[in-house]
């Protein structure tokens, strides 16, 4: 274990952290980072420029060797600086931890209540439709993510 | 003098305050632990907003209000207090500064509150209040933070407010809990407060902001202020359980030593009595006697 550890750090520098507001959720050695970014889908490298722009509502994928972590986030920020890869996002869930049904009725909840602002005026709704609609889209995020990566 | 009976009275209703604090203190050193814990590992995200904040700041080349602030003819002032007493000059300290930082100002006020003992400190006194927040003191959620944050920058960008402060006791250990003003819009640092602290210039390096510094920026503010509002939340959470450890412990030491003196009042009480009645006894004996 320890042997196969030094032999894949060799020539590596390249490191990551996941970080939310609770807590940080990844922190490790990697070899690439792809995120969607403000433009775009992006793959970080060792040796990156330093780089700072949003991420957007998906997934983020690390690849350690032959290992690849995937965790469904939230919208936020992401830092490239010095070899260190920051993604700050309100949430980053990893597809095994990711529970259909509350994420389900996270979707259902969000567009229930979507519909009863419909009625208000467009004054009052706009920063609450922007937020429900956020949680939607997490929501169907982390129903897609579980599709896709989650066992079984 | 206080009769036996009373004495007897008054230390049962003391001991049985002392197991009331000491249960109160025992839960609020688990609460103290694991909010201890909360604002530790939340540390990181707060440190790096604030970080990506100041590197934006410094590179946005807009006069944007969000950043160099504007002329200031309202303050809002957000309050962050315990749901709950029984924690000593916790919620206190944080009302008489927000008190005082409303007399420095030259400018209409804006008040907002979190926590029950904020809304109704400012309530007593006819302070309005423009938001409240309550039943998450003890245990803060992000969900609140964003409520409180959002709030906050709203109540900026309709220009009802020109600044923006948060005050709210800042956990330094269970024993010391600093009351601070932090102020959170505009979001350029303040001079003052710079002195002390001596960023390293960004060390100079270069930095590309996808896809520019001003779009960052204005996404980058709400969720600046939101994290402000929920390290504030965090740390006023592990304060107040410090705080009413810290409170209960010397109440169930004063209620201790209450009880040792009072038995001791008591024993020299029963023992006048002994002496008084053995007299009596002896009295009555010699004249039965001497009869």
């Amino acid at each position: 274990m320890s042997e196969s550890r030094e032999e894949r750090s060799e020539g590596r520098q390249l490191f990551c952290r996941v970080i939310t507001p609770e807590e940080i959720v990844y922190d490790g050695e990697v070899d690439l980072v792809i995120a969607r970014i403000a433009d775009g889908e992006i793959g970080v490298l060792v040796n990156h420029a330093p780089l700072v722009s949003s991420v957007e509502t998906g997934e983020v994928r690390i690849k350690e060797g032959e290992e690849e972590h995937v965790y469904a986030t939230s919208d936020g920020f992401f830092k490239v600086s010095e070899n260190l890869v920051q993604v700050l996002v309100e949430e980053a869930v990893a597809p095994g931890d990711i529970n259909i049904d509350e994420a389900e009725t996270r979707i259902e909840e969000a567009e229930r209540e979507l519909s009863e602002l419909a009625d208000q005026d467009e004054e009052e709704r706009g920063p609450k439709e922007r937020e429900l609609e956020r949680r939607r889209r997490m929501g169907e995020n982390l129903v897609r993510v579980a599709r896709r990566y989650g066992e079984g | 003098m206080a009769t036996l009976r009373d004495l007897k009275r008054q230390i049962g209703s003391v001991k049985n305050i002392a197991k009331v604090t000491e249960a109160l203190q025992t839960v609020s050193a688990v609460k103290f632990r694991k909010a201890e814990a909360r604002v530790k590992k939340a540390r990181p995200y707060a440190d790096n907003i604030e970080e990506m904040m100041r590197d934006v700041a410094s590179k946005a080349s807009s006069k944007s209000p969000l950043l160099v602030g504007r002329e200031v003819k309202t303050v809002a002032v957000a309050s962050i207090t315990a749901d709950r007493g029984l924690a000593g000059g916790f919620n206190a300290q944080i009302l008489r500064r927000t008190i005082r930082f409303r007399e420095e100002q030259n400018a209409e006020l804006k008040q907002v509150a979190s926590g029950r003992k904020s809304v109704s400190f400012f309530k007593f006194r006819g302070i309005e209040l423009e938001e409240v927040f309550t039943g998450v003191s003890d245990s803060p959620t992000y969900e609140k933070a964003r409520e409180l944050g959002q709030a906050l920058t709203k109540l900026f960008e309709e220009e009802e407010a020109d600044e923006v402060y948060l005050i709210f006791n800042r956990f330094e250990s269970a024993l010391t809990q600093k009351p601070v003003v932090k102020r959170l819009i505009p979001v350029a640092p303040e001079e003052d407060e710079n002195d002390d602290e001596n960023h390293e210039e960004d060390s100079g390096s270069y930095m590309e902001y996808v896809p520019d510094a001003e779009t960052v920026l204005k996404r980058l503010v709400p969720r600046y202020v939101e994290t402000m509002a929920w390290q504030a939340m965090l740390e006023s959470a592990a304060g107040e359980h410090g705080a009413r450890m810290t409170a209960m412990k010397s109440a169930t030491d004063n209620a201790n030593d209450l009880a040792k003196n009072l038995t001791l009042q008591m024993n020299k009480a029963r023992q006048a009595q002994i002496t008084s009645e053995i007299s009596e006894i002896a009295a009555g004996a010699e004249a039965l006697s001497a009869g």
